[in-house]
């Protein structure tokens, strides 16, 4: 797949703080790419050195496999920490001054502001706005135009639950279209489910990076069930795929050697052995587990 | 060129609902001509004649007006740099100079728009100065009195030149110190102190190097207009021979500035 942007060895110091420490992944086309990690971890001065507000103290990186230009950011939808538009313009004048920079058409204005919910508000100077509002105008100014690739560092700041929710969706429906979309946060639960690839920074060291389940581990298991727990159990042992049989209340968590277990095989095979499942459910990890596990184990 | 006339429009849409800049310009617009009519009025009703004569000449009459208008507006020379000082830190306080180029302006284009943008306010002022000096040029004309040739016009340029010195002074502390309230301090403060050092160093310690500090220079293009012969009749042939020095160093400072301006905002993290 085309990568979308590539960074090699990107580093970034402030004094002898070094924010950014040779980070280097590629984004690939399509994906929706999380770069995940606590406060302070470097995430919004990557976005901000690919957004080239931030001068990096080393590496390179490409938009589209080209060299960064003023061009290329025109083609790219950009939300980076606040929202920042002239206080005393209206929406609307705002995102005129927004559209004349990115050379895109005023008229698509009206569809950018429907889609955020802030149309009945297009007269009402930012400066009346509220946090949430604020954000949104941001989200439709990085639409304007359709790009193919947005960036968004906390979408969802200042954004009520409702709020949160249709950013989500908006997000899910954007990568729907086939746009990548670069998504920062400290919010997983909120990135688990939209990501389709991970990056994740820990104090500006990049740990790890690439498709969700791989770069997190983000192993599976079954819960089974039956009615008669011993011969079920004496089914499971039996089988050299599983490596891992923990009892939980009335039924077992059962691990296996590949990372996705077939649920449907081994629903075959007790069947086969003459055990009816009551019970049979695939679990994962979930993201937030999975982070914690892996920034624990850098850190010791 | 299209893409230039697109940036203009940018800042265009920028400046057009902003009351500030509106009230600020108007200010100027109106300050010019008062504050010289104040004058004017002072000059021809405050101090005697002689022979029917103002003993300060005719300051506001052609050719003499060419001089005395630049010369007062160079004292309300702070009312544009107080507009540029909260235009240019608006951009900061909003953050907008960053979302500027986010959106897909090189850093090159954000400061150079704002140095043009400096340099079409600079000819708006001299624009007011000219019409002032023309207004009060034709209300105490005479007749067959000529207008004037290039020896007055060129105290135009002289003005120009001042303004964008200042202008461009103002810029820069707006772009280091980054909000609007310290960088007019921090301004006037330099200016205050630069007269301080002058007078100092002209008076008490006899050394010319105080005149080719960065806005004594640009002063020192337009020498003070009343009774020049009488209060200083050797200075005339002494500025007429410094006006190429003068006008050569005002302008390498302007350069200077623009470096410093173009570097500093492409060089460091927005």
């Amino acid at each position: 797949m085309r990568s979308i942007l590539s960074l090699k060895n990107l580093s970034k110091s402030y004094g002898r703080i070094k924010a950014l420490k040779e980070v280097s992944f590629e984004v690939p086309g399509g994906s929706v790419f999380g770069i995940l990690g606590p406060n302070g971890s470097g995430k919004t001065t990557l976005l901000g050195i690919v957004s080239d507000v931030l001068i990096a103290s080393g590496g390179t990186y490409t938009w589209f496999g080209n060299p960064p230009t003023e061009n290329q950011r025109r083609e790219i939808g950009t939300l980076l920490e606040t929202p920042n538009f002239y206080h005393y313009l209206s929406a609307q004048h705002n995102l005129e001054i927004t559209a004349a920079i990115k050379h895109k058409p005023a008229g698509d204005i009206e569809r950018v502001l429907k889609l955020v919910k802030l149309y009945e508000r297009k007269d009402s100077k930012f400066q009346a706005f509220s946090l949430g509002m604020k954000q949104r105008l941001a989200i439709a100014a990085c639409l304007l135009g359709d790009p193919a690739v947005l960036v968004f560092d906390e979408p969802t700041n200042g954004l009520d639950p409702s709020g949160i929710a249709e950013i989500r969706q908006l997000i899910i429906d954007l990568s729907a279209d086939g746009k990548t979309i670069i998504l920062a946060s400290h919010l997983l639960a909120e990135v688990e489910k939209v990501c389709t690839h991970v990056a994740i920074l820990q104090q500006g060291v990049l740990i790890k990076s690439g498709d969700v389940i791989s770069a997190l581990s983000q192993e599976e298991w079954l819960e089974l069930g039956s009615s008669d727990m011993e011969k079920l159990k004496e089914a499971l042992v039996r089988l050299p795929e599983i490596t891992k049989i923990i009892e939980s209340g009335n039924h077992f968590q059962v691990y296996f050697k590949q990372a996705v277990p077939d649920a449907a095989w081994v629903n075959h095979y007790c069947f086969g052995q003459g055990i009816v499942l009551n019970f049979l459910q695939v679990m994962k990890k979930s993201l937030e587990s999975a982070f914690i596990e892996l920034t624990n184990n850098v850190s010791n | 060129m299209g893409d230039f006339l697109n940036t203009m429009r940018v800042e265009w849409l920028k400046l057009k609902y902003y009351k500030t800049f509106w009230i600020l310009l108007t200010v100027i617009a109106v300050c010019i001509p008062a504050f010289n009519y104040v004058i004017y009025d002072l000059t021809d009703n405050s101090f005697p004649k002689i022979n029917g004569q103002n003993i300060l000449g005719n300051p506001f009459s052609f050719p003499n007006v060419w001089s005395t208008v630049p010369y007062n507006a160079g004292i309300l020379i702070f009312i544009p740099a107080i507009l540029i000082i909260t235009l240019f830190t608006n951009e900061y306080s909003f953050r907008t100079h960053r979302q500027n180029v986010i959106d897909g302006w090189s850093r090159r284009r954000f400061i150079v728009i704002k140095i043009t943008e400096i340099f079409l306010l600079s000819l708006f002022v001299t624009g007011v100065v000219v019409l002032t000096c023309l207004y009060f040029g034709f209300i105490t004309r005479k007749p067959m009195q000529p207008i004037a040739g290039w020896e007055q016009y060129r105290f135009i340029l002289f003005f120009f030149v001042e303004m964008l010195d200042y202008s461009l002074v103002a810029v820069l502390v707006a772009m280091l110190v980054k909000r609007a309230g310290l960088a007019m301090g921090i301004f006037f403060l330099y200016l205050i102190i630069e007269q301080f050092v002058v007078s100092l160093g002209r008076n008490k310690y006899k050394v010319n190097w105080v005149d080719y500090l960065p806005e004594e220079v640009s002063d020192r293009l337009i020498p003070q207009p009343f009774a020049r012969r009488i209060l200083s009749p050797g200075n005339n042939v002494f500025w007429e021979k410094h006006i190429p020095l003068y006008l050569s160093i005002a302008v390498l400072y302007i350069i200077i500035y623009i470096f410093l301006l173009s570097w500093r905002f492409r060089k460091s993290d927005l």
